[in-house]
């Protein structure tokens, strides 16, 4: 049990260079404070995360992963997050349909005024990891049922 | 239906209203049928209708170049409209001979409710609600929809809705949706952790072999994101987790495009349930979106279009 007090999800983060990049970076401004789970990766557009970006970040071990865009109506190249939102929903409920804890795919939109609400988001998407607990979807499972180390 | 089938295609090809035929003729193993596509006129006398035509002739439609007739049930017509949303063909391009479906008979039912192999039987007929298999001289009947594709039992467009030349009288639908969706609820009432082992033992048996994927009309890339190898997406060697990443992405790829024809299912070598993936993303994009795949050629794809406010109670 001492083992899982210490064991911290990764979290991967696709923030829109737009908004929710911007709005991460108003929250270390103003020293909003969220956890450090997160590892961000600036994205041109929300519609750039190709579900296979997702998909292979479980397969690579990741925790859970986080899309994060512009509201709708105010994206910088204006439908991109609109076909996000759709891409990003068949994924999750497909996702859901197999197995995967719905934890693990999260995604919202954080403008970037918003960096409250990012810090916000981070935390909860944070927790829920930690309840669901580690990823072990692709891990290789022995005879016995019995997991090896993640994303092997 | 199956003389006016003969004329009609004889006739097109003879006033060179289309370049090619692509329909069925007997197949080499019994209770089969084969696709035919042809030019030459001598060989329409070799299509036929019957209720063994299991194939989606859509998908050769992408492959062949200049005008087509093609011959089309329901849910082959629906994956043409398909192609026509997402521009891969022209209407004009395309004859539709409609054939009104009752429904196609699944010989891997059959033999299970004879208890024979398909090589065994004499004869399998069909005459209305009731199928007979004759083995040894002994008839055996069957009620229909305990002989027909699960996904025949889900049909929602028998006879194609567009169409060039009709062969036959359109019947109603004989939908049962309960029998078809029974392995699909099982699986849902099961714990994540337990859908998830399922799908980790069923995938552990694929070979990778792409038969899904090359007899799925809607699966069109020139080069699919399983060949590439900068980045490699997946690896080669067929690995369980490869191979469900392969078909998660297959169909987020065919979401909107799927007209859950059955087609990846039948094709699988290793008996993969992957229809009732294919169903899921069906029921998931008429969900979310109202959309409903190749009913409508005028619609845009689903991934071309949104609307101001939807699927917002999946965002934070």
């Amino acid at each position: 049990m001492a083992q899982q007090s210490e064991w911290e999800p990764k979290l991967l983060g696709f923030l829109c260079r737009w908004c929710s990049y911007a709005g991460a970076d108003l929250a270390g401004t103003s020293r909003k404070k969220y956890p450090a789970n997160i590892r961000a990766i600036k994205v041109p557009c929300s519609s750039r995360v190709d579900s296979l970006l997702i998909i292979k970040a479980l397969r690579l071990g990741f925790d859970g992963v986080l899309v994060s865009g512009c509201h709708p109506g105010d994206c910088h190249y204006l439908t991109g997050n609109y076909r996000a939102r759709r891409r990003i929903a068949i994924t999750k409920k497909f996702l859901e349909y197999l197995g995967v804890e719905p934890e693990r795919l999260q995604a919202s939109w954080v403008s970037a005024s918003e960096g409250g609400k990012f810090a916000e988001v981070v935390t909860e998407v944070t927790k829920g990891l930690k309840e669901v607990g580690p990823n072990q979807l692709f891990s290789e499972r022995k005879l016995d049922g019995t997991k090896t180390k993640a994303g092997s | 239906m199956e003389q006016k089938l003969r004329q009609e295609a004889k006739a097109l090809l003879e006033q060179n209203k289309v370049d090619w035929i692509i329909g069925f003729e007997p197949g080499s193993l019994k209770f089969t049928a084969t696709p035919l596509i042809t030019r030459d006129k001598n060989d329409t006398e070799r299509l036929i209708i019957n209720p063994f035509i299991v194939n989606n002739l859509a998908d050769f439609l992408t492959g062949i170049k200049g005008r087509v007739g093609i011959v089309a049930k329901g849910c082959d017509s629906r994956s043409i409209i398909s192609l026509i949303q997402d521009n891969k063909i022209v209407r004009e391009d395309v004859v539709i001979l409609a054939v009104p479906c009752p429904g196609l008979i699944d010989l891997v039912k059959i033999e299970r409710l004879a208890g024979k192999d398909r090589d065994e039987l004499d004869d399998i007929s069909r005459d209305g609600d009731k199928v007979t298999v004759t083995v040894d001289g002994q008839k055996k009947e069957f009620a229909i929809n305990q002989t027909l594709f699960d996904h025949c039992l889900a049909c929602e467009l028998p006879t194609p809705q567009e169409y060039d030349i009709l062969l036959g009288e359109p019947g109603p639908p004989a939908p049962e949706l309960e029998v078809s969706g029974q392995n699909i609820a099982k699986l849902k009432e099961a714990l994540p952790a337990e859908r998830w082992e399922f799908w980790q033992n069923e995938f552990s048996r694929c070979i990778r072999c792409y038969a899904c994927r090359n007899a799925c009309p809607a699966c069109f890339c020139q080069r699919c994101f399983v060949e590439e190898t900068e980045p490699q997406w997946v690896m080669p060697v067929p690995r369980w987790q490869d191979n469900l990443i392969f078909q998660i992405i297959r169909n987020i790829h065919v979401a909107g495009r799927c007209t859950d024809c059955g087609e990846c299912e039948r094709v699988c070598p290793v008996n993969i349930p992957l229809r009732s993936l294919a169903r899921e993303m069906y029921g998931i994009v008429d969900e979310l979106f109202s959309f409903k795949s190749g009913m409508d050629k005028e619609a845009l794809p689903l991934m071309a279009h949104y609307e101001q406010e939807e699927a917002e109670d999946l965002f934070k």
